[in-house]
């Protein structure tokens, strides 16, 4: 399921939490990381030693509690964008959930915007109290949020726009209180390597090209630079709320080399490079 | 699900889509187009898309110039929403080898005589066209410019669309199992979807023809082998023709997007139906671009892919009617440029299984051709 939809399931994430007395106490680092890949950045970041150097650059990091004090300076390191901090001790009905935010614009504080579950639905609204983009954030901005209480455990992510409202100018946007310039909010991108929106593959599907396969050889999403590492899952994601489809079930496009980009001249020789 | 129809196309490619649509505009109903997984998903979708009139065989040429024309206005004819992205940047054939040369310069006599405005081009002339060849390794070649390169997504999608508006139903993911043959005729066809009773079917399963025909009890001289390719990262365009050479057995064009497409054939392939990917393709290819196009070495590669060549012995198409299986007609065996003659193939198939006379004469393609040995070797091809 993570696999296809690169959302991950409820009870995956719990096995990385703190217990409920721990929560209790203030801050954490939530670690969602659930993919084998060799990438340490984290362990180094952590001034206090809570995150254990791994037996195998391939192990997935996990935090000690008891030397977290939730800082959030592992945060901006980790390229996979896996790491929140969570305060339930915020305010007395809000928790503060800490989360890196890669887009433009970046929102301002006193924005409210709406909270996103990991698959990217709006679940509530949420408030900015507090953007950080240092040169130490090294361009993962992070953005810390006051969602309501119960939704700490849901809240990664935030939109402008939920979808059901509408924008008081005729933008079409949905913001009920937003000093974000409202220009800026009107496209989704899907497919950042060719620059395919989600409009565009909304109409796609429309028209009814309903598999990855499809969506990639008419909308070009998928054969950029990434080569579908980014718009994949959700394209996937996307084809499986209109289709109704289960997401595991659906076909996904081949994997071919190169694993990433490689210039052409370094495939010759020595001698055939002069 | 069962169903009836009067034609059944086995293959959702360039070749059955415009098939499909050609059979359509001349009022047949009830066609069926099976498709095993999505259009142009095959040999069509893998392909470099070049399209090219400068060929070696009458034919080829006469095939090919009918297609390039229609190519011309297919985004007028088939009323299509998107765009087929035909870029008319010419074809540049390099020559390396004094053997290459002169059948090149028959070539372009023959191409001439058919109103194909080919040229010999001198190194210094190639250069003015592409200026970051290295003429090293050429001591002359060829022009025309009407030659060029499509979207084949866009292009098979667009004659399928318009197929569809015309009444045609297309079956994508759907397999086909067998071909029901009662006395020497056609009755329907299996599909893991159903059964399909019907008493006309056309081949244009590209790569997989052989295994369909064999499901009529019928050997097509035919085999399939592995053709690969990769793709460059795109940057601004540079590069207006497909540059090809025999010798070194490459081909490089630029796409309108901007990335470059470069395949190459292997001799050694096997002949099987493997599309996987090879390492050492990649290289080698990479070697040859180097050498005659040395400014490309600094672009990034984003991806290799492979298709299948459908190969028959003297390289060019199978057209026409399999004998001993009433209903059964082929379009197969394109030998690497099946999609270029798409729109051909459309028109010459859909008058064929019409009982009309054909646009271009393609008797001398009928499968019958081989047990008889008239065959008319292409020899202009990667």
């Amino acid at each position: 399921m993570l696999k296809n939809s690169g959302v991950a399931e409820r009870d995956l994430v719990e096995k990385v939490y703190p217990s409920e007395e721990r929560r209790k106490k203030g801050a954490f680092a939530a670690i969602e990381c659930f993919q084998r890949i060799p990438c340490d950045p984290c362990v180094a970041s952590c001034k206090r030693g809570a995150i254990s150097p791994p037996a195998d650059i391939n192990d997935i990091p996990t935090a000690d509690f008891d030397k977290c004090n939730g800082c959030g300076l592992c945060i901006s390191v980790c390229p996979g964008l896996a790491i929140f901090v969570i305060d339930e001790n915020y305010s007395v009905d809000e928790a503060l959930i800490k989360l890196p935010y890669e887009f433009l614009p970046l929102p301002i504080v006193g924005d409210i915007v709406f909270g996103t579950d990991r698959g990217g639905s709006p679940v509530c609204k949420a408030k900015v109290v507090q953007v950080v983009n240092t040169k130490s954030s090294n361009r993962t901005p992070v953005v810390s949020l006051a969602v309501p209480k119960e939704l700490s455990m849901d809240v990664r992510g935030f939109c402008f726009d939920d979808g059901k409202e509408k924008c008081e100018c005729d933008c079409a946007n949905t913001q009920p209180h937003l000093h974000t310039p409202h220009s800026t909010l009107h496209t989704q991108y899907i497919c950042r390597c060719e620059g395919i929106t989600l409009d565009k593959i909304r109409e796609y599907v429309a028209h009814g090209y309903t598999t990855l396969n499809e969506i990639k050889i008419i909308s070009r999403a998928g054969m950029g630079a990434c080569q579908g590492r980014t718009c994949r899952q959700l394209i996937l994601n996307e084809l499986a709320k209109t289709t109704g489809q289960p997401i595991d079930k659906m076909p996904v496009s081949t994997f071919r080399p190169p694993v990433q980009p490689i210039k052409m001249g370094l495939l010759l020789s020595e001698e055939e490079q002069k | 699900m069962n169903k009836t129809s009067s034609i059944v196309i086995i293959g959702g490619g360039i070749s059955g889509a415009a098939v499909a649509y050609e059979l359509a505009k001349r009022g047949q109903k009830d066609i069926i187009l099976i498709e095993r997984e999505y259009l142009s998903g095959g040999a069509t979708g893998r392909c470099g898309a070049g399209v090219r009139m400068q060929w070696g065989t009458k034919m080829n040429c006469l095939l090919a110039k009918y297609a390039i024309e229609k190519f011309e206005t297919l985004n007028e004819e088939l009323d299509y929403e998107y765009d087929v992205e035909f870029k008319q940047g010419g074809y540049l054939m390099c020559a390396s080898t004094q053997k290459e040369y002169d059948q090149f310069v028959k070539n372009v006599a023959l191409q001439n005589s058919l109103g194909i405005n080919s040229r010999i081009i001198t190194p210094a002339e190639a250069k003015e066209i592409v200026p970051y060849i290295n003429t090293d390794y050429m001591i002359g070649g060829t022009f025309h410019q009407k030659d060029g390169h499509l979207n084949p997504f866009h292009t098979t999608l667009a004659y399928a669309r318009a197929a569809e508006r015309l009444g045609v139903e297309i079956m994508k993911y759907t397999a086909v199992t067998g071909i029901d043959v009662q006395n020497g005729k056609i009755k329907g066809v299996m599909t893991d979807k159903g059964y399909i009773a019907t008493e006309t079917v056309l081949n244009a399963a590209g790569g997989y023809s052989q295994q369909i025909a064999e499901m009529v009890g019928v050997t097509l001289p035919l085999y399939s082998q592995r053709h690969q390719i990769m793709v460059t990262e795109p940057v601004i365009p540079i590069q207006g023709p497909m540059f090809m050479g025999f010798v070194h057995n490459i081909y490089i064009q630029q796409t309108p997007h901007g990335s470059f497409i470069m395949g190459r054939g292997d001799a050694y392939e096997p002949k099987d139906l493997r599309v996987t990917s090879g390492w050492q393709f990649m290289e080698d290819m990479a070697r040859n671009c180097a050498k005659l196009l040395p400014a490309l070495r600094d672009l990034n590669i984003v991806r290799q892919w492979a298709g299948l060549y459908n190969m028959s012995p003297d390289k060019q198409p199978i057209y026409g009617v399999v004998e001993g299986v009433e209903g059964m007609y082929v379009a197969a065996g394109y030998s690497g440029h099946g999609f270029m003659f798409g729109p051909v193939t459309g028109v010459v198939m859909a008058e064929m299984m019409l009982g009309l006379p054909t646009t271009v004469d393609v008797s001398a393609l009928g499968p019958d051709r081989f047990a008889s040995g008239k065959l008319f070797v292409e020899p202009s091809v990667v």
